[in-house]
């Protein structure tokens, strides 16, 4: 504090990571949506029903920050044409370059897809 | 809200315990009644603020109280979809295969897959899909396949299954990412081309079950 700037503790919670990666999941091509489990759908109903609908989901997203490094784990939907695997990695790359962008975490980010529409 | 409790020297409301006095004098409790039977405010009603805003709040409370229980409760249309979706992804979290990715873990729906493997093979002509099982060896990105077909009668079985074969070595490649080791296919049944074969024969067939059509 004697000289130059302030030390700055910067610390980036659990949600925040999971926000901005659900974020940029969605916009990956080959990306349909992003799938809840059994609770984030539960506690998604329960907005809509109580009309407090969020501007910002979390569906599909876990994230844990230990220290700065951050594990993120995306649960998505393709279609029938997209490679699965090209989805899953661009998925993890995206979303790891995006996370590190905003936050400066090193990100290790696991993908499943959950499911491929056929129509 | 602008109550006072003016002890003692409380002139007007004193009859009842906890009656609580508005600052003008006024009981409170009365002019909620007032306003919730409707009756029309007096002149000192219309002009006192704190007469007013205990007439607004007994019709805000009112209002709400009303059109929350009138209000029919019915589900947003999509609640069943993605209580369904939800529930299917958590029934068998660990049915999954590992996809091959150099930045981290990737995995796929075993169903999703088999699914779709099923559906390429449905397309072709003079032949469906029953069933299909995906197996993985552990720490391996390769797959083998045991598909279940019944074939349209009359079609030369031999050539069938080398399309079908093919099929699934391109579809697992192209379409999932899958490297596909091994096809067995196993011709279960044939169907009359007169009749819609999807549904026809008899039996699940060998494998059936475990990966059963949606």
């Amino acid at each position: 504090m004697t000289h130059g700037t302030p030390p700055v503790r910067l610390h980036v919670g659990d949600t925040a990571v999971a926000r901005i990666a659900a974020q940029r999941a969605c916009r990956v091509p080959g990306v349909v949506a992003l799938r809840a489990d059994l609770a984030q759908a539960l506690l998604g109903i329960a907005d809509a029903v109580l009309g407090q609908e969020r501007t910002l989901r979390t569906d599909g997203v876990k994230a844990a920050v230990n220290g700065d490094s951050a594990e993120v784990t995306v649960t998505v939907v393709t279609r029938l044409g997209h490679n699965c695997r090209d989805v899953a990695r661009a998925v993890q790359r995206e979303v790891a370059d995006e996370i590190a962008r905003h936050t400066g975490l090193q990100v290790q980010v696991s993908v499943t897809v959950a499911d491929i529409l056929l129509d | 809200m602008a109550v006072n409790r003016l002890s003692g020297s409380d002139l007007h409301g004193a009859s009842e315990w906890g009656s609580e006095s508005l600052a003008c004098g006024r009981d409170a409790a009365t002019a909620w009644d007032r306003a919730e039977v409707g009756v029309t405010p007096d002149e000192h009603e219309r002009g006192c603020p704190h007469c007013a805003a205990a007439f607004a709040d007994a019709r805000r409370l009112d209002s709400v109280v009303h059109r929350m229980s009138n209000a029919d409760v019915e589900p947003p249309p999509s609640v069943m979809d993605r209580v369904m979706a939800a529930v299917r992804t958590d029934l068998r979290p660990h049915d999954l295969l590992a996809l091959d990715s150099p930045h981290g873990p990737a995995r796929l729906s075993r169903p999703a897959a088999a699914a779709v493997l099923r559906n390429v093979v449905d397309r072709m002509g003079g032949v469906r899909a029953r069933s299909c099982r995906i197996e993985q060896l552990d720490g391996r990105d390769d797959a083998d396949v045991t598909i279940t077909v019944t074939a349209r009668f009359g079609v030369d079985l031999a050539s069938v299954t080398a399309r079908v074969r093919q099929m699934v070595l391109a579809a697992g490649e192209q379409a999932l990412g899958v490297p596909v080791r091994r096809v067995d296919i196993d011709v279960v049944d044939v169907f009359d081309s007169s009749v819609d074969g999807a549904g026809g024969g008899a039996g699940g067939g060998a494998g059936g079950g475990k990966d059963g059509r949606r």
